[in-house]
């Protein structure tokens, strides 16, 4: 049914990522950039994915300029589909963009508090999360400017309101805030994917909370795994887990009252999927997950599996038809890139080739 | 040969070339001894330390945005309050030069950005600091080592001056010295030798002179033998016409 008029309104973006997933670089293209000796045999292997981003930077430019750069192309491509979408695809594209507008505003709260000059921080702001009103962000000279500000001016306020208050703002840490909105909007997402109208019953519904309950799932877990050892109490720490999920509700609570990374093991013991990830990481040998730089080079963390697991359901989101869930994956699927990128240009520029293979390709 | 004048005025002597000999060995010890440069060994080492700990931090930082996929410094920097890495320092005495010597050491419990990368890439951001601090232990380590050279560097010139008058001057002209008493040594020998075989030339020259008057004479001893008996019989009449010929004025 819903094939019926999805076209009408969205076939002409649903047909662009879809060419836009065709140009993300395959495994070949992978190898062929780990044969690389220096940064600008790189950029000229990545010619024809990222020519015209790629042109500007001068010879054997910095990592970062390189990963900004492949940003920017990302970041050109969401804007002109997101300029083509209507109705409820634009709202579904917004929604996307919040998770990086609450790093946005978390970088804008650190920078208040320490009583910055925010307009510094603009240009250190993730451009996917940039809104109009951002500047206006900066006039605020103290937290409860900031707070007021962000609940008139953002379309955060939601996830502001009932959890956090202008004095929490000042009182937790910055990393506990940013926990709870990406917690609250999360749950937001995943309400608004399986209520609204245009897309309750859809494979759009479908894969979209199979992504996001694994979103919530890979969060829990790793507040879980790194709070141990911190002041982050089990009370707040179970605060911060979304209410969905496979692992929810008993899997969070046995997540909350884990002491160890073997009480963490119990707790998603249930869901065959991350007691994988767990067996695997044990049977690398290494001391705990996460392990990725320790000594281990081949043996992958449990951030890699997750990163894994969660570029094979951006994927796996292709295969569906009359999805907006692909747009998700996409912007997915190209920060994966981005990271690889970085990783194998970190990797030749620091002239460390045996780690060079630790990035993800699943085409 | 330029060297033949940069010696020491000594006679060229059995005794002052067995002296000298001796003064070669001492200066040669000594010269091995000042040149051990113990400091900059150590501070080379420590160097080299430091590019391999600053090389795996760098590479523990690329992980970070690998696991974070995005700039965490400026959170770091913010949430930074209090140094958990310090620093305290001591006095070392080394032969009667005073040197500051840093320590490093890490404060309990302070961990203000410990909650950074919560939601992901927390374990990378921890061990990355880790990393970090291993880095800046390596720094400490080799500020206490420029330190103590900075502060020795005077008594290290001096060092330094007398390692390089041992190794230019002492040690060449020593050997310059043994080498000339050699030289000398040798021409009195040669000269010794020449001398001798003059002596022994001109004593078997005399000898032979000797031995040719001896025989002359013992000649002309056993000739006027034989003459006077040949007298009567041979020419004697001239002999007996001088006896007659008596010429008075």
């Amino acid at each position: 049914m819903e094939g019926l008029l999805f076209n009408v309104n969205n076939g002409y973006v649903e047909g662009i990522v879809r060419g836009y997933r065709n140009s993300l670089l395959t495994t070949p293209a992978y190898s062929n950039l780990t044969q690389c000796e220096t940064i600008d045999d790189l950029k000229l292997q990545l010619g024809p994915a990222y020519g015209d981003f790629l042109a500007s930077l001068p010879p054997n430019p910095s990592t970062s300029a390189l990963a900004s750069k492949t940003t920017d192309k990302l970041i050109s491509e969401f804007r002109y589909v997101r300029a083509n979408a209507t109705g409820s695809l634009a709202k579904f594209m917004d929604y996307v963009t919040y998770g990086y507008m609450i790093d946005n505003v978390a970088l804008l709260i650190t920078g208040t508090l320490h009583e910055r000059d925010t307009r510094e921080l603009l240009e250190r702001c993730h451009p996917l999360g940039w809104f109009e009103t951002m500047p206006v962000l900066c006039v605020a000279t103290n937290v409860e400017e900031l707070y007021n500000s962000v609940l008139i001016e953002t379309p955060l306020a939601p996830y502001f309101k009932g959890s956090l208050s202008h004095q929490d703002l000042d009182e937790l840490n910055i990393e506990i805030v940013r926990n709870t909105l990406y917690k609250n909007y999360l749950e937001d997402f995943h309400n608004f994917v399986n209520t609204h109208s245009d897309m309750a019953g859809t494979p759009t519904a479908e894969v979209m909370s199979n992504i996001l309950e694994f979103e919530a799932d890979r969060r829990a877990i790793n507040i879980t795994l790194n709070s141990f050892g911190t002041e982050l109490t089990k009370a707040d720490r179970n605060k911060l887990y979304p209410t969905f999920g496979k692992l929810y509700p008993e899997g969070t609570l046995m997540l909350s009252r884990a002491d160890d990374v073997e009480g963490v093991r119990l707790a998603v013991d249930g869901v065959h999927d991350y007691k994988t990830f767990f067996d695997a990481v044990s049977l690398g040998g290494s001391s705990g997950p996460g392990n990725m730089g320790g000594g281990s080079a081949d043996g992958k963390s449990l951030e890699d599996m997750f990163y894994q697991k969660e570029m094979e359901i951006s994927k796996d989101a292709f295969t569906r038809q009359f999805t907006y869930a692909i747009i998700y994956a996409w912007v997915k699927l190209r920060e994966q890139e981005i990271r690889n990128i970085t990783w194998i240009a970190e990797c030749i520029a620091q002239n460390q080739k045996d780690r060079i293979g630790n990035f993800i390709s699943v085409f | 040969m330029s060297g033949a004048a940069d010696r020491e005025a000594v006679f060229p002597t059995r005794q002052s070339l067995g002296i000298m000999k001796a003064k070669l060995k001492g200066a040669e010890t000594g010269h091995s001894l000042l040149k051990r440069k113990k400091i900059t060994r150590r501070i080379d080492e420590a160097k080299r330390k430091m590019g391999r700990v600053m090389q795996i931090a760098a590479f523990s930082l690329a992980e970070v945005s690998y696991a974070v996929g995005g700039d965490i410094g400026y959170q770091v920097q913010e949430s930074a309050k209090s140094a958990r890495f310090r620093i305290r320092t001591k006095q070392d005495n080394v032969s009667g030069v005073l040197l500051p010597a840093f320590e490093s050491y890490l404060t309990e419990g302070n961990n203000d950005f410990g909650l950074t990368g919560l939601g992901k890439g927390g374990q990378q951001v921890q061990r990355c600091r880790e990393t970090y601090a291993r880095a800046v232990e390596a720094l400490v380590e080799l500020a206490s080592l420029q330190t103590a050279f900075v502060i020795l560097d005077e008594v290290i010139k001096v060092v330094n001056r007398r390692v390089n008058a041992i190794e230019h001057v002492i040690i060449p002209r020593t050997e310059n010295t043994i080498k000339y008493i050699n030289s000398e040594l040798d021409e009195l020998d040669r000269e010794e030798f020449y001398r001798l075989k003059k002596v022994a030339n001109k004593k078997q020259r005399d000898n032979a002179a000797a031995d040719a008057e001896m025989k002359a004479r013992r000649e002309a001893m056993e000739k006027n033998e034989s003459g006077a008996s040949k007298q009567d019989s041979g020419p004697a009449d001239i002999l007996a016409a001088e006896d007659d010929d008596d010429v008075i004025f």
